[in-house]
């Protein structure tokens, strides 16, 4: 083993890796509010509505957690045009993974609206609230401080996620690595310096939810 | 295009794609099956060295952090090219399945470790200081204090794990690894249309995952309750 690490070559590259991740968390971004919609929809359906549509909501859970993200994205992006949709690579990775992310995201926050308990709603009317008043003040704030740090892990799990748009040519962070590492052959350098840019983007991500979780809603946040 | 899909399948269907496919389905298992079997023994490792105390352990200590950190926020795609490249760089002529599962063993004893430790923490403080007080060490409280415990804690969400890594394990098909995804490229790659291929291979992860899946709901439900009901 005669090899010395270059980590010279990689940095002229830096300022395209951070694009890179600029990109990826456009993506995580992007797919995560998507994916709180669906979720939010779904849960909600899924707690109140009637026993047909609750199904629906429980086979697309079913089916989109219990198959791979990256050959949801396959289907989307190579048998869709068979059926003449053609997706550019990156509305269909970013088409996969909100999709995914309903799925995940549905099953968490219904989790969380069963949390909510009778007696609160009850207390809450005892004190003349009305119905919006009662959602508003006492059923949100109760659900968010739930929600909140598995919402926030769900977030950080998909940021790591996005990575796979690299293999659709999606030029986010390992899509820049995949590039430069053609480019100077540097493999391990281009690598470990985009691992460490995904560990320092996790953490500020992390970091900042963490804040936003405890002074907004209160929640008991556990990031280590 | 619908008449099209129903002419391939009986093709698809045939004995060699069929054979090659279950082949891929085994090479799949195999991959979670050694990532989750390494990956608990190096999490129970890593658990236990930062359990450890005293300076001249230190070290090692923080390494332990250092790894678990880093590797719970490392996407797998990147780790998997990294031992690609470091194993290629030493020179060690290893099949591609081997550094697939070295990469999976990595990633697995990373998230692992955090579920153990979660575990551990939901043991009462004052049991660890019953066993110190018992002059039990750090392996004999752990063997026979702590995880007869935390063993209820800890297996639903690493059951969940498994399962959640049987699909990670996709990713590896980037390498070569012959496994699923791997082989809907090829059967693709042949000229089967991309709907039919997929399609069949979204419902095989699915025929894997679900009932385990299923397991996993039970495991919790049966295990919670007990876990509530402990003074």
């Amino acid at each position: 083993m005669d090899y010395t690490l270059q980590f010279g070559q990689v940095w002229p590259y830096l300022p395209r890796l951070i694009s890179g991740a600029i990109l990826s968390l456009q993506i995580a971004v992007l797919a995560f509010c998507g994916g709180l919609l669906i979720g939010t929809a779904g849960a909600t359906v899924k707690t109140f509505g009637p026993t047909w549509a609750r199904r629906a909501i429980g086979g697309y859970v079913v089916f989109f957690t219990n198959t791979p993200q990256l050959v949801q994205i396959y289907f989307l992006y190579f048998a869709l045009p068979d059926a003449g949709i053609l997706l550019s690579s990156y509305t269909a990775v970013l088409t996969g993974m909100t999709l995914n992310a309903g799925a995940y995201l549905t099953e968490i926050q219904r989790a969380g609206f069963e949390s909510r308990r009778q007696s609160e709603m009850e207390a809450a009317e005892v004190l003349g609230f009305s119905r919006l008043q009662q959602i508003r003040y006492v059923i949100l704030p109760h659900v968010a401080r739930i929600l909140f740090p598995p919402l926030s892990n769900q977030f950080i799990l998909m940021t790591l996620g996005t990575s796979m748009a690299a293999i659709f040519g999606v030029e986010e962070l390992t899509g820049q690595a995949f590039n430069i590492n053609a480019q100077t052959f540097r493999s391990i350098e281009v690598f470990s310096v985009t691992a460490l840019i995904y560990v320092a983007l996790t953490l500020i991500a992390s970091a900042t939810l963490g804040l936003i979780g405890k002074f907004a809603f209160r929640a008991k946040m556990r990031f280590a | 295009m619908l008449e099209r899909l129903a002419q391939e399948l009986p093709a698809l269907f045939g004995y060699y794609n069929v054979v090659f496919v279950a082949k891929a389905a085994l090479a799949t298992l195999a991959l979670s099956a050694v990532g989750c079997l390494v990956g608990t023994a190096l999490a129970l490792g890593l658990v236990l060295v930062r359990l450890t105390s005293g300076w001249t352990l230190a070290p090692l200590r923080w390494f332990a952090i250092f790894f678990v950190e880093v590797f719970r926020r490392v996407p797998f795609l990147v780790t998997l090219m990294l031992v690609f490249f470091a194993f290629q760089l030493s020179g060690a002529d290893l099949p591609l399945f081997a550094v697939a599962a070295a990469s999976v063993c990595l990633i697995a004893s990373a998230f692992l470790s955090e579920i153990i430790r979660a575990g551990f923490e939901s043991v009462h403080r004052n049991q660890w200081d019953a066993a110190a007080a018992m002059n039990f060490g750090l392996l004999t409280s752990v063997r026979y204090i702590v995880l007869p415990q935390a063993w209820r804690v800890i297996l639903p969400p690493a059951f969940s794990f498994f399962v959640l890594f049987i699909k990670d394990t996709a990713l590896a098909s980037q390498i070569g690894v012959i496994e699923l995804t791997f082989a809907a490229k090829v059967l693709n790659n042949k000229g089967f249309s991309a709907a039919l291929v997929f399609g069949t291979i979204l419902v095989v992860y699915f025929a894997i995952s679900y009932p385990l899946a299923r397991v996993g709901a039970q495991l919790e439900a049966r295990l919670a309750p007990s876990r509530h009901s402990r003074p």
